[in-house]
């Protein structure tokens, strides 16, 4: 049992995604990147390395210079995409990370930089970012109010 | 028996080498002691031994201009009297990228194989108009996936060896449209359906005429046709009607970005060493702009997507071109945002209306 948002919630599911071996193939692989998730004003730093999700820390906002990208959302909304994918075993056509970002109006994936290059890994690892959400599925969340 | 070993010795001894067999030219092995740099002990690192870590000491000298026109491995000796095979791209700026070997790596890594990775019996008979406007939508993306491969092929050959990262990644880009075309003709043919109309391919016959050089190509294939397929994958993702719609698109997108990637880095790298790149950019985007729109003029593609974004052909009028109005203003938004990027102005009055009447955002 895990809260979201925590670094124990990240690391449990990092734990799940790091040693399951079907998220390597099929389209997923080895990322390298960090990535930020801004959930309210609470700002959690992943550093993916390899076939790995490699460490979690959750760091102040000023800190997001580093990350090749941010996901942001208000924590109910994080909560209903943890909670669609909870339900379903992995995010239902409505909670993918793609259809988050469209259907969002200031959108999902944000960069601090404006570099176009490592703003597109969101793309170009796409299902993995995916495949480490799915991951938490298999995690018991409660969520912090 | 021991008459013919002895005579097995003398013929050996004749020949100077024992085992010789006579008729057949004795060994020298005189190209044995010859190579640029011997002793090389590149070892995997952390992620394997990847095509990027064996760049090191003469192997990872990549010059400006490659003046060999042969197909002499980057740090071979070259063999004297090998009749050349006629690159005209040889020079760095005309098709480097600094990620193209990791780039390849993540395309080897992120394979994917349509025919036992996507979840096709998840695919369910859909109302026909739905069915209908799919399979039109595979139809084209086929038909680009054709001149992908067309595309990358025919510059393929024109690329000297200096430069294998590049090479070998717009492979693995070929490769990726044979994986599209295979993917989005399965999908059109499992459900009842079937292919609808060719499209215009008035944006195909620009890519592939395009005659300046590879970097004009990449401006119309990966800048303009590619950033319009990505985002169109993306609102197809968002309204898959099944697993394996979603494990299409999203798959497709992801190698689509991998081209993207590429192909900004390498504008990037030709804008830098070139002096005139970024106003020889312009010039062909207004050109490319004014293609562009011609086929978008064609009403076949945009009612297909209408209507697969408003599940039939009900309301593809009214919601699903208020949703198709909205993917083109995110695919105006974000290739005016990659050519402000790359440093390329873009003057929106010289722009066909029929794309900027989507720019909402100056």
């Amino acid at each position: 049992m895990a809260e979201f948002p925590s670094v124990a919630w990240f690391e449990a599911v990092a734990g799940v995604f790091n040693s399951d071996e079907s998220y390597r193939g099929a389209g997923g692989g080895q990322c390298h990147c960090q990535a930020g998730i801004k959930v309210g004003k609470r700002v959690f730093l992943l550093v993916f390395e390899g076939f790995e999700c490699a460490e979690v820390r959750e760091v102040d906002v000023s800190e997001l210079e580093p990350v090749d990208f941010y996901l942001e959302m208000p924590l109910k909304d994080w909560k209903a995409m943890v909670q669609d994918i909870a339900a379903n075993g992995a995010a239902s056509l409505h909670y993918t990370l793609n259809t988050l970002d469209l259907n969002r109006e200031a959108g999902l994936s944000h960069s601090v930089h404006g570099d176009q290059y490592r703003e597109d890994l969101f793309f170009r690892y796409n299902q993995t970012f995916q495949f480490f959400f799915d991951a938490s599925a298999r995690i018991k969340t409660t969520f912090a109010r | 028996m021991a008459k013919a070993k002895a005579s097995q010795a003398a013929a050996d001894s004749k020949q100077g080498q024992p085992g010789a067999i006579e008729g057949i030219p004795q060994p020298k092995f005189d190209w044995a002691g010859r190579s640029n740099q011997w002793g090389t002990r590149v070892k995997p690192g952390k992620h394997g031994l990847r095509l990027g870590d064996l760049n090191v000491g003469i192997y990872g000298e990549i010059p400006e201009h490659w003046p060999d026109q042969t197909r002499n491995p980057r740090g071979a000796i070259a063999r004297k009297g090998v009749p050349p095979v006629g690159y005209s791209i040889r020079d760095k700026a005309g098709l480097w990228a600094d990620s193209a070997a990791d780039l390849y790596e993540e395309a080897i890594q992120r394979r994917w194989a349509p025919a036992t990775d996507v979840p096709w019996e998840t695919i369910k008979p859909l109302n026909e108009g739905l069915e209908r406007a799919i399979c039109q939508v595979c139809t084209e993306l086929c038909q680009y996936a054709n001149g992908d491969i067309e595309a990358i092929s025919s510059w393929q050959h024109q690329m000297s060896y200096g430069y294998h990262e590049v090479k070998q990644f717009l492979a693995t880009a070929s490769f990726d449209g044979a994986r599209q075309y295979e993917a989005f003709r399965k999908r059109a043919l499992c459900n009842g359906g079937g292919l609808g109309l060719e499209g215009p391919g008035k944006v195909n016959r620009m890519i592939l005429e395009s005659r300046g050089g590879w970097s004009e190509a990449v401006t119309y294939l990966f800048l303009l046709r590619g950033t319009f397929t990505m985002t169109m994958l993306r609102y197809l993702e968002r309204a898959a009607y099944n697993d394996a719609e979603r494990f299409l698109y999203r798959h497709t997108l992801q190698d689509k970005a991998r081209h993207l990637t590429y192909g900004l880095e390498h504008l990037q790298y030709a804008i830098a060493h070139q002096e005139d790149m970024a106003l020889i950019m312009q010039q062909l985007m207004f050109i490319g702009d004014r293609v562009f729109a011609r086929e978008m003029r064609d009403n076949v593609l945009r009612e297909a997507l209408a209507v697969i974004f408003a599940g039939g052909i009900e309301k593809a009028g009214s919601e699903g071109m208020a949703v198709y109005r909205e993917m083109m203003t995110d695919f105006m938004e974000t290739y005016l945002g990659h050519c402000s990027w790359l440093g390329v102005k873009r003057n929106l009055e010289m722009m066909p209306q029929l794309l900027t009447q989507y720019v909402t955002r100056a």
